[in-house]
């Protein structure tokens, strides 16, 4: 797989002025997260931010990033009627919320 | 006959898809975080169908509908699912070719055996199936009709051009729906009096009898050297400060570089494009005898134009750099400050690929952050 075709500028947008960037609303915060591994694929079950336990109801849609030789999972996930957005970096093994879905 | 392909509204889908709450409202995908000082990347049907369409700044899709659920672009996961889809389609072990982010086509041969219809339908269904997404399919004997085809049911429709129908969906389809024909080219036939796509094809029949496509071996990764590597970026207002421009160009300069360098090219002609409210649009360019594939001289390239110009400060509000007269192959350095800027290069291009594009990043870039 070729994460650069069409346009490397991905990565490049990420670093814009602070209060109109990529992603104004980014968490990046580390979480504890409960997974099945199954057939090469990622399935998160729950995740504990802030001390509190989020028990993931549907995974809505999954998608890949390739950053350097990090390969990161990206899910978008429903609990209790809030979306949010975790990933799993397969190069660290760390989980964490990235953002709330509005 | 070919079959083409063509992903509906695919940002948006993809947007709506991942959080259910915006399907069916009104929705534009954002090239940029800053929802009123961007423009629209994408929009979904909804937002189509109250006369908003991409490329219309966001300010003014706003004007129309204020109440536009609005989500910044994320390529990463519009590339991954395209590459997805390829994927699945190779499936199908036929010729394929990877038009666009969201546009495919696959050859289907003379084979009596093979349905196009069931092929199409098959196609469509694995797609929602596997991403929740939906795609329009059009069939015909060639690209061209194929793809005008995939774009009148739209969305989540199937057309087939064959002997039977082909006046008949030429006479319905405007001529602004064939590829090639949306701008310029369009207006001028249409101001000569040619409205459909049948008025073109009793004035140019070869047009549609030809065109077969191209199929590549490999989808996906063409070994064609290109013709010109370039970036641009739209400001998110009009800049005077040069030293800011200077660091767009710059970084500009950089993401041509990286892509040259990734490709094995070097250029030897560098093409500087700006655009602001006092100069309209402005591009020159200058070709050097020296190839080059590193950043910094591109960079320099750039600002030779500029200061060869009659230029003075202007605001801007697009910045371009392409590099063209592309050639295969590394340029190797003699003298010794050349081969420690090569190192230097080198060093750089590991630690990006290793920790992620734009980790290190020369200093006068962080203007533009």
């Amino acid at each position: 797989m070729n994460q650069n075709s069409f346009s490397p500028k991905a990565r490049w947008d990420r670093f814009e002025p602070e209060k109109c960037g990529f992603n104004p609303d980014a968490l990046n915060e580390r979480i504890e997260v409960l997974a099945n591994f199954k057939h090469s694929r990622i399935f998160p079950k729950s995740f504990v931010w802030h001390d509190k336990e989020y028990v993931i109801e549907i995974i809505t849609y999954n998608w890949q990033e390739r950053i350097g030789q990090a390969l990161i999972n990206y899910f978008s996930v429903l609990c209790s009627g809030q979306m949010y957005q975790v990933s799993f970096d397969n190069y660290t093994f760390r989980w964490q919320i990235d953002k709330l879905i509005q | 006959m070919i079959l083409h392909i063509d992903m509906d509204a695919f940002f948006a889908s993809i947007e709506e898809a991942i959080n259910p709450r915006l399907k069916g409202k009104p929705l534009i995908v954002g090239s940029r975080g800053n929802r009123m000082h961007t423009v629209v990347c994408a929009a979904n049907y909804a937002a189509k169908a109250l006369g908003i369409h991409s490329g219309m700044p966001t300010k003014r899709a706003y004007s129309i509908y204020s109440k536009l659920e609005f989500v910044a672009a994320d390529q990463a996961k519009y590339i991954w699912t395209s590459e997805q889809i390829l994927e699945l389609l190779k499936g199908f072990d036929l010729p394929l070719n990877y038009a666009s982010i969201d546009e495919f086509q696959l050859d289907l041969g003379s084979s009596p055996s093979l349905n196009p219809v069931s092929l199409g339908k098959e196609i469509k269904a694995q797609i929602y199936a596997n991403f929740n997404i939906s795609a329009s399919v059009g069939i015909a004997k060639n690209w061209l009709l194929a793809k005008l085809a995939s774009k009148l049911n739209k969305p989540d429709g199937l057309t087939l051009i064959d002997g039977s129908n082909f006046e008949q969906v030429l006479r319905k389809a405007s001529l602004d729906k064939l590829c090639g024909m949306g701008g310029k080219n369009g207006q001028i036939l249409m101001a000569k009096g040619l409205k459909t796509c049948w008025d073109l094809y009793l004035n140019l029949p070869e047009l549609f009898n030809n065109n077969p496509g191209k199929f590549d071996e490999n989808p996906g990764k063409s070994s064609e050297k290109p013709k010109s590597v370039s970036h641009s970026y739209t400001l998110p207002r009009d800049q005077i400060n040069p030293q800011v421009i200077q660091a767009w160009i710059r970084l500009l300069s950089e993401m041509v570089a990286t892509r040259l360098r990734q490709q094995n090219l070097t250029s030897a002609t560098v093409h500087l494009w700006l655009s602001g409210p006092e100069i309209g649009n402005f591009g020159a360019q200058m070709t050097h005898q020296a190839l080059t594939n590193d950043g910094y001289e591109i960079y320099q390239r750039a600002l030779k134009i500029i200061s060869k110009s009659s230029l003075n400060n202007p605001k801007i509000r697009v910045i371009g750099v392409t590099c063209s007269s592309l050639s295969w192959g590394y340029y190797s350095a003699l003298l010794k400050e050349e081969v420690r800027r090569e190192g230097l290069i080198q060093a750089l291009d590991r630690i990006n690929n290793r920790f992620g594009e734009g980790v290190i990043y020369p200093a006068i870039t962080a203007l533009t952050r």
